[in-house]
């Protein structure tokens, strides 16, 4: 049997749908399933579960955070539960209120057991700066800069091999 | 660090060796972290990303997983080798399709891979072969800690690391193992199995495709909660129900061996005979079949095949892979005719 898609390769994925009571087959081939997304994992399903799970569940406290947005990244309480994926750290203290049922639900726990990380050692400190001296540089690009760009280039050159 | 030479052989979670290997192929653990105050990856700016994938990736070549060259910018790689790393389970399918600057590290035997600007800034993970969840968790854990000396993570006292997704946050670890479990499939007992784990706060899923009756018999059992566990807690409850599925796994084998051993010869053989005769087989078919060959090695079976070659095959025979190693583009119905030819090849038959 051939894919009803493309019509050239064999059908190895043998659909059944049944709409209002009516069984209706679909046979199409490897790549044609996969471009439309049959027999592949998908994580978008987990994510409208996740979605209509908090629908459920943070009612209430919806309406509480409607017109809500975080002051850091901009997310608004709308958005976090049209994804599902939150836009940043602060996210989790701004919304913390709609969060909690829907943490509660999904853990069963809404505080933290495990490690707590080494307090960041004088490194970490490099990082951030070396970040920070990265987006100088993009920013001296974009404002064609390049005598600034070059010094940032050179810095961060200096900080890494001081490493 | 060449890519077409990975195609090859699989990593070393793979050869076969180790604890319970017959059953428990491989553990894995992944951890999601990401840096304090810089937006979670969906919500950067193409810069936000660029700089985060630079920094990063300089961080964990510095600590020595991307060195000899293990660091690839997935931008810089095109269709076929991004799949060919999703084959490996090096990075997942969601990084090799999304776009913006964002890369992978990993040691030369794969037992390390650490991906950047996935959904979470990084996500860590560590591999082995066979049943070593502690050993895998102490591994990760002693990578964590040299990143976190550099990195200062996004982190709360009350909800721990903080993650993108919230099912992630706390712990944000992900602790699971890959079982080869046919024989209760072929006694149908694998529903009332999955059932049972699922009450003990894991979940189980097919490695191929969804659906309790996986292809391959091949189910992946992982944690179900990150919040409001200790990872040692994590990892305890996956080590301690594990053995359980093990023994019902090797008493099913048994009770095939004792009551149905005819049938079951004939089905391994079978598969063996299709594996080293076909001239034309499609993926699902030759998972199925290795399936079949790989419990038939571990039972005694078939003694000419050892089991690292049958489990490479799993990976070696994947679109990608395939690819690779023929050094071009195939479509499907050549991808069948190759992919056949290979086996034969390396099941030492024409």
């Amino acid at each position: 049997m051939l894919c009803e898609n493309c019509n050239e390769n064999p059908a190895t994925f043998h659909v059944v749908e049944i709409t209002d009571g009516k069984k209706h087959e679909v046979h199409l081939c490897e790549d044609c399933a996969q471009n439309k997304n049959i027999g592949v994992p998908q994580s978008l399903s987990l994510n409208e579960i996740l979605t209509s799970l908090m629908e459920a569940h943070t009612e209430k406290e919806a309406s509480e955070l409607s017109g809500v947005s975080c002051p850091t990244c901009g997310m608004t309480y709308a958005e976090f539960k049209r994804s599902g994926r939150l836009g940043c750290p602060q996210d989790y203290a701004v919304f913390r209120k709609g969060l909690e049922p829907f943490l509660e639900r999904i853990h069963g726990a809404t505080q933290h057991q495990g490690k707590v990380p080494r307090s960041a050692g004088p490194e970490s400190a490099l990082t951030a700066e070396l970040l920070r001296l990265r987006r100088d540089l993009d920013s001296a690009i974009e404002s064609e800069q390049y005598e600034d760009a070059a010094q940032i280039r050179d810095r961060i050159r200096e900080l890494r091999e001081g490493q | 660090m060449d890519l077409n030479k990975l195609a090859r052989h699989a990593g070393e979670w793979l050869r076969g060796s180790g604890t319970d290997a017959d059953i428990v192929v491989a553990s894995r653990i992944r951890l999601a972290r990401n840096v304090n105050d810089v937006p979670f990856v969906s919500r950067c700016t193409p810069d936000q990303k660029n700089d985060l994938a630079h920094t990063l990736s300089d961080v964990i070549i510095d600590i020595g997983i991307g060195r000899d060259g293990h660091y690839f910018s997935l931008e810089d790689l095109g269709e076929i080798d991004r799949l060919l790393l999703v084959e490996r389970h090096l990075i997942s399918r969601d990084h090799a399709e999304a776009d913006g600057a964002r890369g992978v590290a990993f040691d030369q035997h794969e037992k390390i891979s650490v991906m950047v600007n996935e959904e979470d800034h990084l996500r860590l993970q560590a591999f082995r072969s066979g049943f070593h969840v502690e050993e895998t968790w102490a591994t990760i854990d002693e990578l964590d800690n040299q990143v976190a000396e550099r990195v200062d993570y996004a982190f709360s006292q009350e909800l721990g690391f903080l993650a993108a997704c919230p099912t992630n946050v706390g712990t944000g670890m992900r602790a699971s193992v890959m079982l080869h479990l046919p024989a209760l499939g072929l006694t149908k007992q694998i529903e009332q199995v999955v059932h049972a784990v699922q009450k003990m706060g894991l979940t189980v899923r097919g490695l191929y495709g969804e659906g309790t009756q996986a292809s391959g018999s091949l189910y992946q059992v992982s944690n179900q909660v990150t919040l409001g566990k200790a990872e040692a807690e994590i990892v305890q409850n996956l080590a301690s129900t594990v053995p359980t599925i093990v023994s019902m796994e090797r008493n099913a084998r048994q009770v095939l061996m004792e009551h149905q051993r005819e049938r079951l010869e004939d089905k391994v053989w079978r598969s063996f005979g299709v594996l080293r005769s076909a001239r034309a087989i499609s993926s699902e078919e030759t998972i199925d079949h290795l399936s079949q060959m790989r419990l038939g090695v571990n039972l005694g079976l078939l003694e000419t095949l050892d089991m690292g070659t049958v489990n490479q095959l799993f990976i070696l025979t994947l679109p990608a892979h395939l690819q690779k190693i023929e050094g071009r583009r195939l479509e499907p119905k050549q991808r069948d005719i190759f992919r056949a030819s290979f086996i034969r090849e390396a099941l030492g038959e024409s």
